[in-house]
């Protein structure tokens, strides 16, 4: 109580102008950086409904209008219903960014989950080594994962393709065979969609392990003594326990994946035969390679209206009460 | 399934759960030790062959342990005089650790106001981070790229960090932490005579000590294995920074595998050591944080 009143008796005196003199200082800096990031997220906005391309000297405003015409929302009819080249290419890429995520989150769960509940079971000295082990990928640049994995994937001298050999099998050019496929995605995709699980796996996994670890152990106990098998108590006891944690994984995970780049870019640069053309790889080559920058600000407009419908969709998941 | 037919029982006499314990952990070690050598194979691959020679590196079926072995290729890199090594790993190093800097100093100090001050507007201030939190940094890439080009920064190293001196996640953080110190404190330092920015640096900082080493790490390990938007400001060969440098090598030493995987050892070893090591805070940033890729 005293000191309450203290406070109070301070804070009228002459500390409240310090006060909000160290405020003013931090906000007025603060307030300038965040215009200009509105500023370019407000181009960005702008530059979509342009036919814009840097190399053009256009009107005064940000060179957009002369020879940078307007074309309102010809840059969207392009893509929905346009047959030049470049709508056809977005139009792949984002099938493949789709086939991409929807592949690679059923994986990830099946590799993450069972792996980070075996590993909550184990003594603690080991837990710590593999979980050491298990999050390397994670910490290696993904430059790095791409060139391990495309030596791998050498159709001749490549790791892969010798341990089908050793089993009879014929050996697969992944990464440029246009036409070999399996369950309707080339074979090119699952290549990357594997290393790039490799890469991502650990992630998920230490996640799903701080979740695991906030289960009171009595619950999983209960069940067991009941006569439930560990795999029982794994599926009725911990998944539902830790189904926000999944929920959450499972948006990220998707998340990520819409915007997978760097991987793709080294392994294949979207090759073979625009097999993964991604949207991220399409938006960078349509603004920085063929300087199609109108273009390229729509195409990032659409990968923003995706990341906002499933952050929507997340946030309206998550809100719902979860009762046991 | 057997196992759960006989309940209680089992429990109390124990050697037959004993057994199934033994048994069950054993699978556990058998089925994590595949997933141990799926994850690490490629490294050991990766490092084989840095020591194989070219030719051999060709081989098929390939060799797993080289044939000979050779520091040949290591020797090849560092008298590259169009590669050197150091001038890239400064490059690198100067990026992340300006990056990594300056959001500690902007995220631990804005952080600490949004928490610990009332001021007009501070809602709609905040709300106005988090909105941007949530936008992807693809977005904003191509007319970041044009304000860089029209202020001459293209090629430049700090045209690649004036960007990232901000980080709304940073701020979030840093003010979920805040608003747990303690006001007296604070309110101690200004009857000691204390002005607002000594107690920031004096008092605050020093408390922040954890979540700003989970921030650093975090933020230096994101800048550090950058890749998109260092490769769209850095044209130059000499400005670059390491991952960019790889896939240029990569690119320009085609059929030379073994030589590659030399220089992607040298570019990712000795920051994945050290990385290891800051294992521990990398992770409990990313559990926190959900921040991904």
């Amino acid at each position: 109580m005293n000191l309450a009143v203290s406070r109070n008796r301070i804070s009228k005196g002459g500390l409240a102008t310090s006060k909000r003199r160290f405020v003013t200082s931090v906000t007025l800096p603060l307030l300038l950086y965040e215009s200009i990031g509105l500023f370019v997220l407000g181009w960005a906005f702008v530059l979509m409904f342009f036919d814009y391309s840097p190399g053009r000297i256009g009107g005064a405003i940000l060179g957009l209008g002369g020879s940078n015409p307007f074309v309102g929302l010809g840059n969207f009819i392009e893509m929905i219903k346009g047959t030049s080249v470049q709508a056809n290419l977005f139009r792949i890429s984002l099938k493949n960014t789709l086939i991409f995520a929807v592949v690679v989150l059923p994986l990830n769960l099946a590799i993450t989950l069972p792996l980070a509940w075996l590993l909550e079971s184990i003594g603690r000295r080991f837990k710590a080594l593999y979980r050491t082990i298990y999050f390397l990928p994670v910490l290696t640049s993904s430059v790095g994962v791409a060139l391990i994995w495309m030596t791998m994937y050498n159709p001749q001298s490549g790791w892969i393709n010798a341990i089908i050999r050793a089993f009879g099998g014929t050996p697969v050019a992944w990464l440029s065979d246009p036409r070999a496929g399996f369950a309707n995605v080339s074979v090119a995709m699952w290549a990357v969609i594997l290393a790039y699980l490799w890469q991502d796996y650990g992630y998920n996994m230490v996640i799903f392990i701080a979740a695991l670890q906030g289960i009171p152990q009595e619950l999983r106990e209960a069940a067991l003594i009941d006569g439930a098998s560990p795999w029982q108590a794994f599926l009725k006891i911990s998944i539902p326990l830790i189904r926000p944690t999944l929920l959450f994984v499972c948006v990220m995970t998707m998340l990520s994946s819409f915007q997978v780049f760097d991987i793709i870019q080294v392994m294949t640069n979207g090759g073979p035969g625009n097999h993964t053309q991604v949207l991220i790889l399409d938006i960078y080559k349509s603004a920085f390679r063929y300087q199609n920058m109108g273009w390229a600000a729509a195409e990032s407009f659409v990968l923003f209206l995706i990341v906002m419908g499933v952050t929507q969709f997340q946030m309206r998941v998550m809100r719902t009460n979860w009762e046991y | 399934m057997t196992s759960n037919t006989y309940p209680i029982d089992n429990n109390r006499t124990g050697k037959t759960i004993y057994k199934g314990k033994f048994f069950n952990q054993l699978l556990i070690y058998i089925a994590l030790t595949l997933g141990l050598s799926f994850t690490l194979l490629p490294f050991l691959m990766m490092i084989l062959s840095s020591f194989k020679t070219n030719l051999e590196n060709l081989r098929v079926p390939p060799t797993f342990w080289p044939e000979i072995f050779t520091l040949e290729n290591y020797r090849t890199i560092f008298n590259d005089p169009k590669l050197p090594l150091l001038r890239f790993y400064f490059n690198s190093a100067f990026v992340a650790i300006f990056n990594m800097v300056s959001t500690l100093f902007t995220s631990s100090l804005i952080g600490y106001m949004f928490a610990k001050f009332q001021f007009r507007g501070k809602n709609v201030l905040f709300g106005w981070f988090l909105a941007m939190m949530m936008i992807p940094t693809q977005i904003t890439m191509i007319p970041s790229f044009l304000i860089l080009a029209r202020l001459h920064l293209i090629n430049s190293l700090w045209g690649l960090v004036i960007f990232s001196m901000v980080d709304a996640f940073g701020i979030f953080m840093m003010r979920q932490f805040c608003e747990t110190l303690p006001t007296e404190l604070l309110d101690a330092g200004r009857i000691d005579g204390a002005s607002e920015w000594q107690i920031y640096w004096r008092i605050v900082l020093p408390q922040l000590g954890a979540p700003l080493a989970t921030l650093g790490i975090l933020g230096f390990m994101g800048s550090w294995n950058a890749y998109l938007w260092p490769m769209i400001v850095l044209q130059k060969i000499e400005v670059r920074t390491l991952p960019i440098i790889l896939t240029w090598f990569n690119s320009t030493h085609t059929g030379q595998g073994a030589l590659v995987m030399a220089a992607t050892v040298l570019i990712i070893m000795p920051i994945l050591i050290i990385f290891m090591f800051f294992q521990r805070w990398i992770v409990q940033g990313f559990t926190m944080s959900g921040m991904k890729g």
